[in-house]
C-alpha cells in the first residue's frame, strides 16, 4: 500500500512537470502545476506516515525512505518558500527532481518492502536525521533555483528572449536572492542536524557525522565567500548545484 | 436610428489638420452635448487623442454629411455605419488602429471619452450598450491574444530587460554616458519604473549638470565615470564619441568592489560606446542598438500577426451581442 501511495505521488509530480512545461512552452503560466505538486505532497505525507507507523520511528532507515523524505522536504520548501516569493516557476523545475528521487526510491531493492521495526528510539538520532534531510531539501531547492538562474543567464547573454520560459522566469536578482536565502535556511538546519548528530549514540562509528560536517564546512565556505567577497551569479549557482550533488554522497556513508 | 462614426486619424489627416479638431479631455462632455444639439442626434460620444478625433452618434444616416463638415469636410474624414462602426470602435479600443499597434493608452482614452459623455447625459440605449460591450471586448482582445506582447520601441525593450535582470527597479541605480536625447528618454523610462537614482556623465559638464537637474539626478565629470561604475546597476551609453568608451579592463577593475553583482549595459550609441568584449564578463549583460531594435521589430511583427485573430474575436463577440443600432 505504501508503495502505491508513493507511486501516486510520483505520477502527480510527473503530471505537474509535464503540464507546467507545456504551459510555459505556450507562453502562459498555470496554477495546475501547483495543484499537482500539492497533491504529490499530500501523498508523500501519507507515505511517510505509513512508513513511520511500520518503523515505529522516523522513516529514514533505508535509502528509499531517505530519498522520499528528501523529495518531501524539497516539495515542502517549494510550497513554503517558492510561492510567496513569486517564484512559482520553481514548481516546473522542482517537479522533475521529485519524480527522479521518488522513481529511484521505487526502484526494486532500494526501499525495504518489509521495514524492520525500531527498538528503542534515540531522540537525538531522530532529530539529526529529520532536520538534516530538511536541510538537504533547502539545499536541493537552492540548486533547482540555481539551475533556473543558469537558464535565464544563458538566454540573456545570448539574446534569446522569445521563449515562453524566458517570459515566465523570475528576474535574475530575485533568483539569486532566493538561492542565498535557501542556502542560509539549509545551513541553519544542517547546523542543528549536526549538533543533534553529535549528541546521538555512535554505535555505527563517526564516518557519517564526519561526512556531514565536511558538507557543513563546504556550504559554510560558500556562504562566507559570497558574503565577504561576492560571487557571480553563475558561479554561485554552479557551486550550489555541485555542492548539493556531492553532498548527496553523505547518505551513502552510514 | 443607427450607429454612425465619423472621424479623422493619423492615417487620413496630417497633424496640422488633426490639431484643428482636437478636443481637450475636460471638454469632451461639453463637445458631445453641443454636437447632439447642433446635429439633432439622440446620443453622442467624442473621442479625441493626439492621433484621432472621432464622433460616435446614434441618429439618422443623413447625419454623416453634417459630421464630416464639422470635421473640415470629407477630404480627411472617414465614416462607418452600423456594424462597421462598432467593429471600428472595437479596433480603436483594442489598439489595432493605433500608430503603435496594441498600445494600451487608447483604451483609457476611449473610457474617459465615454465617461464624459455619460456624465453630460448625452448617451442612452445605443451608445451605452455599445461602449460597455466594446470595453469588455477590448479587455478580452488584450488578455487573450498577443496584441500587446513584447516591447515595440528601443526604450521599452531596454526597460523590460532591466526589469528581467533586476526585478523592481527601485533598488537600481543608472548611469548615462552622454547627455543625448535618446539616453534621456531611456533613463526617464527607467526612472518612471522606479529607478532609484540617475548619474549623468558627459564631456561637457554643463550639459551633464543640466540633464541631471532635469531628472533629479547627479552630474558626474566625464573622467570620473569609472568611479560611479562600481555602484550602478545599469549603464546607458549614448555619447557621440568616434571610439568605444567602456572597455573590458575598466569593468574588470570594479568587479570586486561590486561584489560581482549583475551589470546591464545598454549601448544606443553609433559608433558604439561599449566594447563588445565587455559582454565576456560573466555578470555583464550587453545590448547594443541593433539588438534592441531587432527585439522591438520582432515584437512588432508578432503583434501584426495577431491582427486577424483579434478581428475575428471582435466580429464574433459583436455578432453574439446583438446590439441596437447595428
Amino acid at each position: 500500500m505504501d508503495r502505491t501511495v508513493l507511486l501516486i505521488s510520483t505520477l502527480l509530480a510527473l503530471v505537474g512537470a509535464v503540464w507546467g512545461a507545456v504551459s510555459v512552452h505556450r507562453g502562459s503560466r498555470t496554477w495546475w502545476t501547483l495543484v499537482f505538486i500539492a497533491g504529490a505532497f499530500v501523498a508523500q505525507l501519507f507515505f511517510l506516515e505509513w512508513r513511520g507507523q511500520m518503523r515505529g520511528a522516523c522513516p529514514l532507515r533505508d535509502q528509499g525512505e531517505i530519498l522520499v523524505f528528501l523529495a518531501w522536504s524539497l516539495t515542502l520548501f517549494y510550497l513554503v518558500v517558492g510561492r510567496p516569493y513569486r517564484l512559482s516557476l520553481v514548481g516546473l523545475f522542482t517537479a522533475p527532481v521529485v519524480v527522479l528521487f521518488q522513481a529511484a526510491a521505487l526502484w526494486p531493492g532500494v526501499m525495504s518492502l518489509d521495514p524492520e521495526r525500531s527498538v528503542g528510539v534515540d531522540a537525538w538520532r531522530e532529530a539529526h536525521a529529520a532536520v538534516s534531510v530538511l536541510a538537504y531539501g533547502a539545499f536541493a531547492l537552492a540548486a533547482v533555483t540555481g539551475v533556473m538562474f543558469l537558464v535565464l543567464d544563458r538566454q540573456l547573454k545570448e539574446h534569446h528572449l522569445q521563449s515562453g520560459l524566458f517570459r515566465n522566469l523570475p528576474p535574475v536578482r530575485e533568483l539569486l536572492a532566493a538561492v542565498m536565502r535557501l542556502l542560509w535556511i539549509g545551513y541553519a538546519l544542517l547546523t542543528f542536524g549536526i549538533v543533534a548528530g553529535w549528541m546521538m549514540s555512535h554505535r555505527g562509528g563517526w564516518s557519517h557525522l564526519i561526512a556531514a560536517v565536511a558538507v557543513w564546512v563546504l556550504y559554510g565556505i560558500l556562504l562566507m565567500w559570497q558574503r565577504m567577497w561576492g560571487l557571480t551569479g553563475r558561479r554561485l549557482s554552479l557551486v550550489a548545484l555541485v555542492l548539493f550533488l556531492v553532498s548527496l554522497g553523505v547518505f551513502g556513508v552510514v | 436610428m443607427e450607429l454612425i462614426c465619423v472621424g479623422l486619424n493619423h492615417r487620413t489627416a496630417p497633424v496640422e489638420v488633426r490639431e484643428l479638431f482636437a478636443v481637450a479631455p475636460s471638454k469632451l462632455g461639453e463637445a458631445a452635448t453641443e454636437l447632439r444639439d447642433k446635429i439633432g442626434v439622440e446620443e453622442a460620444v467624442v473621442i479625441s487623442t493626439c492621433n484621432r478625433t472621432e464622433i460616435y452618434v446614434s441618429g439618422d444616416a443623413g447625419a454623416v454629411r453634417q459630421l464630416e463638415e464639422l470635421l473640415g469636410g470629407a477630404e480627411h474624414c472617414y465614416h462607418r455605419t452600423r456594424m462597421d462602426a462598432a467593429v471600428h470602435l472595437c479596433r480603436v479600443a483594442s489598439g489595432l488602429d493605433s500608430m503603435v499597434l496594441g498600445e494600451t493608452e487608447i483604451f483609457g482614452q476611449v473610457k474617459d471619452a465615454y465617461q464624459a459623455a455619460l456624465q453630460a447625459g448625452v448617451t442612452r440605449g445605443v451608445l451605452n450598450r455599445l461602449f460597455q460591450k466594446v470595453f469588455s471586448i477590448g479587455k478580452k482582445v488584450r488578455t487573450e491574444t498577443g496584441i500587446q506582447e513584447g516591447a515595440t520601441s528601443i526604450g521599452n525593450v531596454a526597460v523590460d530587460l532591466a526589469e528581467k535582470i533586476f526585478g523592481h527597479l527601485k533598488d537600481s541605480e543608472v548611469m548615462i554616458l552622454g547627455a543625448g536625447e535618446m539616453s534621456r528618454v531611456t533613463a526617464q523610462s527607467l526612472q518612471s519604473r522606479g529607478a532609484r537614482s540617475i548619474f549623468v556623465a558627459n564631456r561637457s559638464y554643463d550639459r551633464a549638470l543640466d540633464l541631471a537637474q532635469q531628472m533629479n539626478g547627479h552630474a558626474v565629470r566625464f573622467d570620473d565615470w569609472q568611479l560611479v561604475l562600481a555602484q550602478v546597476d545599469v549603464v546607458i551609453g549614448s555619447t557621440g564619441a568616434p571610439h568605444t568608451i567602456v572597455h573590458k579592463a575598466e569593468v574588470e577593475a570594479v568587479r570586486r568592489k561590486r561584489k560581482f553583482r549583475p551589470l546591464f549595459f545598454i549601448d544606443i550609441a553609433v559608433p558604439r560606446d561599449i566594447d563588445p568584449a565587455v559582454a565576456e564578463i560573466e555578470e555583464v549583460y550587453l545590448y547594443d542598438i541593433d539588438t534592441l531594435e531587432q527585439i522591438a521589430s520582432e515584437a512588432r511583427v508578432r503583434r501584426a500577426k495577431q491582427i486577424e485573430v483579434c478581428e475575428a474575436m471582435i466580429r464574433e463577440e459583436l455578432d453574439k451581442a446583438k446590439l441596437p443600432g447595428l
